[in-house]
């Protein structure tokens, strides 16, 4: 039998690990000129690697204090032609949509934000879930565009699948999220 | 603690000073009554981006475009913010100051006030902004006269920022229009003025011989 992945039973390191060389390589492959932080503790390797990866003078990074700060750096770097990738938690999110729905959105300005999804199955934070069972809804009735990476997705396809957000984005003039869920 | 005279200034001579003194450089001008008197005083200018919202967010904006490969070529990006929206987005500073970016310009017009709601009172006027802004990098001037804003935009041109001026102006307000475009619009104009080489800009103004 394979173990359990549950929040306060069987170890998940492995698969959360898995799902987050799939993001680092997906980033690796976007290439983008910075990238704007607030860490998470399931994406903490894919911070790791692009601290690394801005040591080797590949892109810019930077931890930001807010994620509403991020929006804006992001959208004053995408009008003078760099482009930004940011990356947050979901319980960030409502820190950042009036920034978003009133500077990037109107805009018509292409910033990927990649969220990791921490509500929901497997969430061992109890004050997590609140905001963040609902950021999909939350993000879709702000009219922002989202896909969703769980284990419905096979980890194979997440890095295409967050490269091609990242090109929806380029395609649709429009801020796009990206949920990441490395625990279910 | 000594009590500072009534400032000489009101918004209007801030950005006239703020638009002679950065005619070609890129702005990136705060919603409210920033925007539409910088209107009053200068029209439509390609170089200018208006902020029609997003309130606390134009030192962001300002350090992004100011890191950006179109921007950076700029010797000056200047963000023109009010006392209540760099209140709003004040941890920006720290991130602006940890980024250290030479050509950085924040001009704050402080009335100590959101003029564009009625005039409601902020916190600023038991605040020293310059005094955070130094204590996170940056250099500064605090301005109330006509004398000290010439000063001040001169020492911001000519010395390595980040520069953060904070300029007291008075409480009035002057009558202007709403400004209503396409948001669309004002991004795609502003994109198009940061792409255009420095150098080429130079040679189209420069009076045919």
């Amino acid at each position: 039998m394979p173990p359990l992945t549950t929040a306060l039973g069987i170890d998940s390191r492995e698969v959360v690990a898995r799902r987050a060389d799939e993001v680092t390589r997906a980033i690796d492959h976007i290439r983008p000129t910075h990238v704007l932080w607030i860490p998470s503790s399931t994406l903490k390797s894919v911070i790791d690697s692009i601290e690394v990866r801005a040591r080797e003078g590949t892109w810019i990074s930077m931890p930001i204090t807010r994620e509403e700060e991020g929006i804006g750096i992001a959208s004053g770097l995408t009008l003078g032609g760099a482009r930004p990738l940011l990356v947050i938690q979901d319980n960030g999110i409502g820190n950042c949509l009036t920034a978003l729905t009133t500077f990037p959105q109107p805009y018509h300005l292409p910033i990927v934000m990649l969220v990791s999804q921490r509500g929901g199955l497997n969430e061992y934070n109890s004050m997590i879930h609140t905001l963040g069972e609902r950021v999909e809804d939350i993000l879709d009735a702000a009219d922002i565009r989202t896909f969703l990476l769980d284990e419905r997705v096979p980890v194979e396809r997440w890095a295409t699948s967050i490269v091609g957000a990242w090109e929806h984005a380029e395609m649709t003039h429009r801020p796009v999220a990206v949920l990441l869920n490395l625990l279910y | 603690m000594t009590t500072l005279p009534p400032t000489e200034l009101t918004r209007l001579d801030a950005l006239a000073a703020i638009h002679h003194a950065f005619p070609s450089e890129p702005i990136v001008i705060a919603l409210g009554t920033m925007v539409r008197e910088m209107l009053l005083v200068a029209g439509r200018q390609p170089n200018h981006l208006h902020v029609l919202d997003a309130m606390g967010l134009v030192p962001a904006i300002t350090l992004g475009v100011a890191m950006s490969p179109h921007g950076a070529a700029h010797a000056r990006v200047v963000g023109i913010e009010g006392d209540g929206g760099l209140l709003m987005g004040l941890s920006s500073i720290a991130t602006i100051g940890a980024a250290r970016p030479e050509n950085l310009v924040l001009i704050v017009l402080d009335n100590g006030a959101y003029a564009a709601t009625g005039g409601q009172r902020t916190a600023s006027p038991h605040l020293d902004l310059a005094g955070m802004a130094r204590a996170c990098g940056f250099q500064t001037h605090d301005i109330r006269t006509a004398a000290g804003l010439a000063v001040a935009m001169l020492d911001a041109k000519v010395r390595p920022g980040p520069w953060l001026l904070r300029i007291s102006i008075g409480p009035k307000n002057q009558a202007a229009p709403y400004f209503l475009p396409d948001p669309v619009e004002l991004a795609i104009d502003f994109r198009r003025y940061l792409q255009v080489p420095i150098e080429r800009r130079a040679d189209d103004e420069s009076p045919a011989t």
